[in-house]
């Protein structure tokens, strides 16, 4: 299975710019190969405690266990490969990026998070954009990422369905997930009051506040004559209308019916506490993202059990309601009680460096495990893709990264990166090292360099 | 509580009132990189009088002299210094009242000044000093073909808690400052004014530089003709900021991404034999070579931007190291931010470049000795060394680590930022 991947690296070198066609090389496969054995690692398992000299068995693109070495029986036949000296964590789980749908490089065919002709638009779905073969996505594998809410962008009141994925795959059917109808992208504050520069509605936040109330009050309306209707018909009624259908109402009928989780821009705690009060007055589930100033309202967020997809940003500023970020955010959620997941809101941050987010965050005073967590299980749980993902666990995807240290050191590298069994990302590959680095189309002319796999 | 804000300038204040009386400091710590010829990475202590450094001792278990504030800590470099960046003129808010780095109306402004620009109040200029950043070299931004002058300054300075631009200044019109590639001529394109093209650039700055060799030529002959004052050249201030590059007074810096525009810049400078360098360089690594004949320093741009255009869409994180390999001299900068993050942290910059192949000592000469160097100001800064300016940053971890802290930063000796408990 490698030597595809070689025969499209040649390719690469031979062509150049031919990027794309890497994201449809069939990866390295445990399927394919039976039974898949990692041994001699350090195990994060996240969900357990650290196991020194780990066994991680894998089969059928799950875990089928996984344990200390003498306490785990290895298969007949096993694939057995040595990871002695290494460190292996769940697969990474970033729960708001636009990677694929604001796509690499930036110029304007390749940008489609933001349906700008409007601020309402439950309809869209992000899937109808993601690019599988952008490049941003095998940037997100060196990065260990190797599950994504891929979302409409900020610039809506209420930009559309988002996608839940697996970060490999020649389509977006493969990547999306199993039984997922992804979430609902909300925004408040600054972003979508762009609009006002235009003349447009929003213009300002109570409007902001004023469309998003509309929409649910339409589709609480919409639930109960479509309730009426099926009660009515399965009562054997034949001179019941069936309502017609609305595509966008239908999509914030599920998230009414809690099916759909709503992903909330919002910076200003005041925006967050809007976020809050709409929640509670439709009853919906929401995840509160970038939260720049969630910390200042810290108390209100853990009475309701809702937590914070952070984006974690090298310096304030920006724009104004970004002005009060502050690397110790995170940790002050976490002594309040809130759980918080790092996300990359590629391209603001790159998805190659997710890692750091959480490591920063620790530098803010955040607990190691916290920062962990907020990688893996508890991303996981915010998109509903708990009991799949986020943890290593007997019966869980494999989806696992192994690094060449600790994870939370800006010296460690991301070796390899595991989804479902099948090998995404090796940095021993010349052209996956490349992705990691950068210099991926131009790899024919890419110096030798002393910088090496490890 | 805003948290951030409030306690930045809280400390910032309370650090230099509480410094006030105490003029000499010993800093002290198991790993003293001093960034001078000698080893590095040593036990050690540096001893600051009167804001000048007085003493870099190397031993483990050294005695501080009686009256010195101690200051004790893991890891002590010199303070960092940020080769090429709008912070200070580009402010945090990122609205029109706060941005005034780009004097977008004309192509050609090169008798701008930062100085006239810079606002030493605003959060990003002091947030990068709580990063360990002490000297930036200001810049103007990145819409103009010829941009404008820049400045080298503190960013802080021990003087009082609110500071004056001309508190700041370490050199005035340290370089003028040309802008090569995707963005000028998109600002300028989108209006259906020149340059649309990188080959209209290249003529404007052509022209301007050659219209400067003329103007200073045209000065030095009446000059030469006895200076009468009636026949003085008439002045023009723009063609006077380019003389001062064509005769080698001031420096050039090119900003420019893509290799053939790194070839440009080169091939303006050996043009006109200008005294240059280059900047950003996101594709340098692909050029090395003629860089590195060129005999042209680099400063290098930061690595952790998003992919905000196709000019940036080959960057690497082993730039630097690749550069270094081949023999150039480096810097490392941040250069311009357009949104989030608004400025670019020196500190993590060169990290990534520490961990992809240049090495932790290196990455730390690249802010530090190297830029000092570079912009001719190693007399004051950039290393730990006697006589030199008491700039320095004290940490509690390696510098590079994501989980490592700035404890203090000094500035002339002044403690201007302190880590708040946690």
């Amino acid at each position: 299975m490698q030597k595809s991947k070689a025969v499209l690296a040649t390719l690469l070198l031979a062509g150049g710019g031919l990027a794309s066609l890497v994201s449809r090389s069939p990866a390295q496969s445990a399927h394919d190969q039976g039974v898949l054995v990692v041994r001699g690692a350090q195990i994060l398992p996240i969900t357990g405690p650290p196991i020194a000299q780990g066994i991680l068995v894998v089969k059928g693109g799950k875990i089928a266990a996984i344990g200390a070495a003498g306490q785990v029986q290895i298969p007949d036949g096993a694939t057995i490969q040595d990871a002695t000296g290494k460190i292996i964590m769940p697969g990474i789980v970033d729960s708001h990026s636009h990677i694929g749908i604001d796509g690499n490089p930036t110029v304007a065919d390749s940008q489609d998070a933001n349906e700008s002709s409007g601020p309402v638009q439950p309809a869209l779905r992000a899937l109808d954009a993601i690019d599988p073969a952008d490049p941003n996505i095998r940037m997100a594998n060196a990065g260990g990422i190797t599950t994504a809410n891929i979302m409409p962008g900020s610039g809506n009141v209420m930009g559309g369905q988002t996608a839940y994925v697996k970060l490999r795959g020649a389509t977006i059917e493969q990547m999306l997930i199993p039984g997922t109808i992804g979430g609902m992208k909300m925004a408040n504050g600054t972003n979508p009051k762009g609009y006002g520069t235009r003349g447009q509605a929003p213009m300002t936040r109570m409007e902001e506040a004023a469309l998003a109330r509309g929409i649910y009050e339409k589709a609480q309306q919409y639930k109960a004559k479509w309730d009426a209707y099926t009660k009515a018909a399965a009562a054997g009624d034949k001179t019941a209308k069936e309502p017609d259908r609305d595509l966008g109402l239908e999509a914030v009928v599920q998230v009414l019916d809690g099916k759909r989780v709503v992903h909330n821009h919002t910076h200003r705690a005041d925006d967050v506490m809007t976020v809050l009060r709409l929640a509670d007055e439709f009853h919906y589930r929401v995840v509160v993202h970038h939260g720049t100033e969630s910390c200042e309202v810290a108390d209100e967020l853990a009475k309701r059990h809702i937590g914070v997809s952070y984006t974690m940003i090298d310096a304030p500023g920006g724009k104004p309601e970004t002005i009060h970020l502050s690397m110790s955010c995170p940790a002050r959620l976490e002594k309040a009680g809130v759980k918080v997941a790092f996300n990359t809101d590629d391209p603001i941050t790159n998805s190659r460096m997710l890692l750091r987010s959480a490591a920063l965050a620790v530098r803010g005073g955040m607990s190691e495990d916290a920062a962990l967590k907020g990688l893996t299980i508890y991303p996981a749980e915010m998109l509903d893709l708990e009991s799949r993902v986020g943890s290593l666990e007997v019966g869980k995807d494999a989806d696992f990264i192994v690094l060449s240290g600790v994870p939370l050191s800006v010296y460690t590298h991301v070796l390899q990166t595991w989804i479902e069994g099948e090998k995404v990302f090796d940095r021993s590959n010349p052209l996956d090292l490349r992705y990691a680095t950068g210099g991926f189309q131009v790899i024919s002319r890419y110096p030798p360099s002393q910088v090496g796999a490890q | 509580m805003r948290v951030l804000a409030s306690s930045l300038l809280l400390t910032a204040a309370l650090a230099v009132t509480s410094s006030l009386g105490a003029q000499n400091v010993a800093l002290v710590a198991e790993h003293v990189y001093t960034m001078d010829s000698g080893p590095q990475g040593g036990p050690g202590m540096v001893l600051i009088r009167d804001g000048k450094i007085e003493d870099v001792r190397q031993g483990a278990n050294l005695q501080p002299p009686q009256g010195f504030q101690v200051i004790r800590g893991a890891y002590i470099t010199p303070g960092l210094i940020d080769a090429d960046t709008t912070t200070g003129v580009s402010g945090a808010y990122n609205i029109p009242a706060d941005q005034d780095q780009d004097e977008s109306t004309d192509p050609n402004t090169a008798d701008v000044n930062v100085r006239d620009s810079l606002n030493p109040a605003d959060l990003l200029y002091q947030y990068v000093n709580t990063y360990g950043v002490t000297t930036l070299q200001v810049a103007p931004g990145p819409t103009n073909p010829i941009a404008g002058r820049a400045g080298i300054f503190k960013t802080a300075g021990p003087q009082s808690p609110f500071r004056t631009v001309d508190q700041l200044i370490v050199r005035l019109n340290s370089a003028v400052v040309f802008n090569l590639g995707e963005t000028p001529k998109e600002t300028y394109g989108k209006a259906h004014k020149a340059p649309v093209t990188r080959m209209k650039t290249a003529e404007m700055i052509r022209d301007a530089l050659t219209q400067a060799k003329a103007y200073q030529a045209k000065w030095d002959q009446w000059k030469k003709d006895g200076s009468d004052l009636s026949k003085q050249p008439a002045i023009e201030p723009k063609t006077a900021a380019l003389a001062d590059v064509v005769s080698g007074k001031t420096p050039a810096i090119f900003n420019a991404y893509r290799a053939d525009d790194i070839d440009t810049a080169i091939r303006l400078g050996t043009e006109f034999h200008l005294k240059y360098m280059l900047a950003s360089v996101a594709e340098g690594y692909l050029i090395r070579e003629k860089i590195k004949q060129a005999g042209v320093p680099c400063l290098v741009g930061a690595v952790m931007q998003p992919f905000e255009s196709l000019e940036t869409s080959n960057a690497t994180y082993e730039n630097a190291a690749l550069l270094q390999q081949a023999g150039i001299p480096i810097a490392i900068m941040t250069g311009y931010e357009a949104y989030v993050p608004k400025s670019r942290v020196l500190l993590f910059e060169a990290a990534v470049a520490a961990a992809n192949g240049l090495g932790m000592e290196s990455a730390l000469r690249a802010i530090t000795i190297s830029p000092a160097k570079m912009l001719g100001i190693d007399d004051r800064v950039g290393s730990l060394s006697k006589g030199k300016d008491a700039d320095a940053v004290v940490f509690d971890g390696d510098p590079f680590e994501y989980t490592s802290h700035v404890q203090q930063v000094l500035v002339q000796g002044a403690v201007t930022y302190n880590r708040p408990r946690p």
